[in-house]
């Protein structure tokens, strides 16, 4: 089929080519051949240079127009024959006729089966300019031989234009990698399939879905590529759409969160800076003695540098996590990130009497991902279980754990959060990430159903299970980073 | 030459509590930090404390659980609280137990320094 399309594109560019003279040369040739056969005594097959009229019109004529030129030709050749020869018994002129009207026979039939042939491969290219895809070819050189009605359409350029240009420069193709990247593909595997821009003739863009497949010549080397172009704008816009909305909510909800915080983070801020305020108390007052001491309002003035940097800091977690920026996804140590999202819970935690089991364990892969989401994500797992202890009788135990697993295709870095509250019914637990579904009485239903949402788009899942013995347990996988960088 | 008067310090935050010792220590007092009411109730050094400064809210026993032990176990040991979540109800609670101070973090020196000087009797 490949090689049928190829023919047809290098047909579509020949037949553009073909001389206008051809009928009025094949008659004046024709005239000429019979005159010379008829008139002149020469020993030779004159009528053998008829095959060449057939052939000129060939390509111009129908299949019954090839048939009438063929037998115009070999009756012309047995009237020159008649005429000249009145023997019949001269064997060598016969034997000559006999030759020139095998030749013409045999050159009209091969002219049909090559009519036949170009007619259903003009079909089949014809079929080519019915698909709404935009199909090109291009040779090794990335010159393009071929050019549907599709991508007349797409592009603005008709095949006229586009026909003998480079596909890259035409198209100011940007590639996802780059252009090389792609021919490497496509040289090793024979195909490539990915997603492009390129710009049209009036200077607009488009984002293509595109498909390349290779084909090669009799010795095996890569001679021309067809290219099948998708275009998927309006889709990828309705996509970044979809995106910008699901990070706008995402946002809202991490401020909800947040503002749920409000005290623990209050008492996160004024720790530091009510040890601040003391030890300026105390170094003034070491300074006031009738012999000031000096080291130790040195040290107190130490202390009042650290922490007015740790307030700061807790400052600069907060204002990240308030942020309404797109995810921005780097390697991070998941230990460091879920400590640091503790620490804004620790008031919290702390009020509903609820312990913290922190089991981290050194040397952990680092993920890929937003730091930001999945605080967010944590932030939500903790309050969720620290409220589902509130009335919870003690021991209250928080367990936050880490660990890896060595999956097939992967390893995947595994965060457990564990409650000791009640528990949920067994028939909730499907739909507990379903948007909207609340099991807390003033839930909006949200926090789950967008950490599910946050942790598919790190390539992770996220279950939740019955605990051990009592309580909740859910678990977080995020695959990990290959190389562990120590 | 006597002994000058041990302060316990409980505070679940580190940081706070150096900086009350070092305030403690600057008007000539000793100063004692533990890390929980527990530690200080188990600690042999709890006789020696001639008051106590400590934080209401922390992981495991309270500052007014303290209290309550402490009471409960016939000792008149002055207590001082601090809290960065002035609560009215926990404030009268203090004082039910015969708090001598309520004070909000960031406190005033000025103010702990009465405290302890009228828990202490006159001695800062």
């Amino acid at each position: 089929m490949r090689r049928h399309l190829l023919s047809a594109a290098r047909l579509s560019v020949s037949s553009t080519s073909s001389s206008p003279l051809a009928p009025t040369l094949a008659l004046v040739l024709g005239a000429g051949i019979f005159l010379v056969d008829t008139l002149t005594p020469l020993d030779m097959a004159v009528a053998v240079l008829y095959v060449a009229v057939v052939m000129l019109l060939a390509d111009r004529l129908s299949r019954p127009g090839i048939l009438l030129v063929g037998a115009a030709c070999i009756a012309l050749t047995l009237i020159s024959f008649l005429v000249t020869h009145h023997v019949p018994d001269d064997p060598e002129a016969a034997l000559r006729a006999l030759v020139s009207l095998s030749a013409i026979a045999v050159a009209t039939v091969l002219s049909l089966r090559n009519r036949q042939s170009n007619e259903s491969l003009r079909s089949q290219a014809a079929l080519l300019d019915l698909t709404h895809d935009a199909v090109l070819v291009r040779n090794a050189e990335d010159i393009i031989l071929y050019w549907n009605r599709g991508a007349e359409e797409l592009y603005g350029w008709s095949a006229a234009e586009a026909v003998g240009r480079k596909t890259s420069e035409l198209l100011q193709t940007t590639f996802p990698v780059s252009r090389e990247a792609a021919q490497a593909q496509l040289l090793d595997e024979a195909r490539w399939e990915g997603e492009l821009r390129h710009t049209r003739k009036d200077g607009s863009h488009l984002v293509v879905s595109s498909r390349w497949s290779l084909r090669h010549d009799e010795r095996g080397l890569p001679a021309a590529a067809m290219e099948t172009n998708n275009d998927i704008t309006a889709r990828k816009r309705s996509e970044d759409a979809l995106h910008r909305a699901h990070s706008e909510l995402a946002h809202v909800t991490r401020v909800a969160t947040l503002g749920q915080l409000t005290a623990s983070i209050a008492h996160e801020v004024n720790q530091p800076l009510a040890a601040v305020v003391t030890n300026g108390e105390a170094c003034l007052r070491w300074l006031r003695r009738p012999e000031p001491d000096v080291p130790e309002a040195v040290a107190t003035v130490e202390r009042m540098i650290a922490n007015g940097r740790r307030a700061s800091e807790v400052i600069a977690r907060l204002r990240a996590l308030a942020r309404g920026d797109d995810p921005e996804h780097m390697p991070l140590h998941l230990d460091e990130t879920v400590e640091e999202a503790l620490m804004l819970m620790d008031w919290e935690r702390t009020r509903n009497g609820v312990v913290l089991a922190l089991d981290m364990p050194a040397g952990l892969p680092q993920v890929i991902g937003d730091k930001v989401q999945l605080q967010q994500v944590i932030i939500n797992l903790v309050m969720n279980a620290v409220q589902a202890m509130e009335h919870s009788p003690a021991p209250r135990i928080l367990t936050v754990r880490a660990g890896v697993e060595h999956g097939l295709a992967q390893a995947m870095v595994q965060l457990e959060v564990s409650d000791t509250g009640d528990g949920i019914a067994p028939e909730q637990l499907a739909k507990l990430f379903e948007p909207f579904h609340s099991t807390k009485p003033n839930g909006m239903g949200l926090g789950l159903s967008i950490s599910r949402s946050i942790i598919e788009a790190h390539a992770g899942r996220i279950q939740a299970e019955p605990g051990v013995e009592r309580g909740m347990t859910f678990l977080l996988a995020l695959p990990a980073v290959k190389e562990t960088t120590s | 030459m006597r002994q000058p008067a041990m302060v316990a310090i409980i505070d679940d935050d580190e940081q706070v509590r150096t900086a009350t010792a070092s305030l403690v220590r600057s008007l000539g007092l000793a100063a004692s930090t533990f890390a929980s009411a527990e530690d200080f109730l188990n600690s042999p050094r709890r006789p020696d404390a001639a008051c106590v400064i400590t934080d209401v809210q922390m992981p495991g026993m309270s500052g007014i659980e303290l209290q309550e032990a402490l009471r409960a176990d016939g000792h008149r040991t002055p207590l001082i609280f601090i809290t960065a979540f002035p609560e009215e109800r926990v404030r009268r609670q203090a004082a039910a137990g015969g708090a001598i101070g309520f004070l909000a973090k960031p406190f005033d020196g000025t103010e702990m320094i009465a405290c302890l000087d009228h828990a202490l009797g006159g001695i800062a």
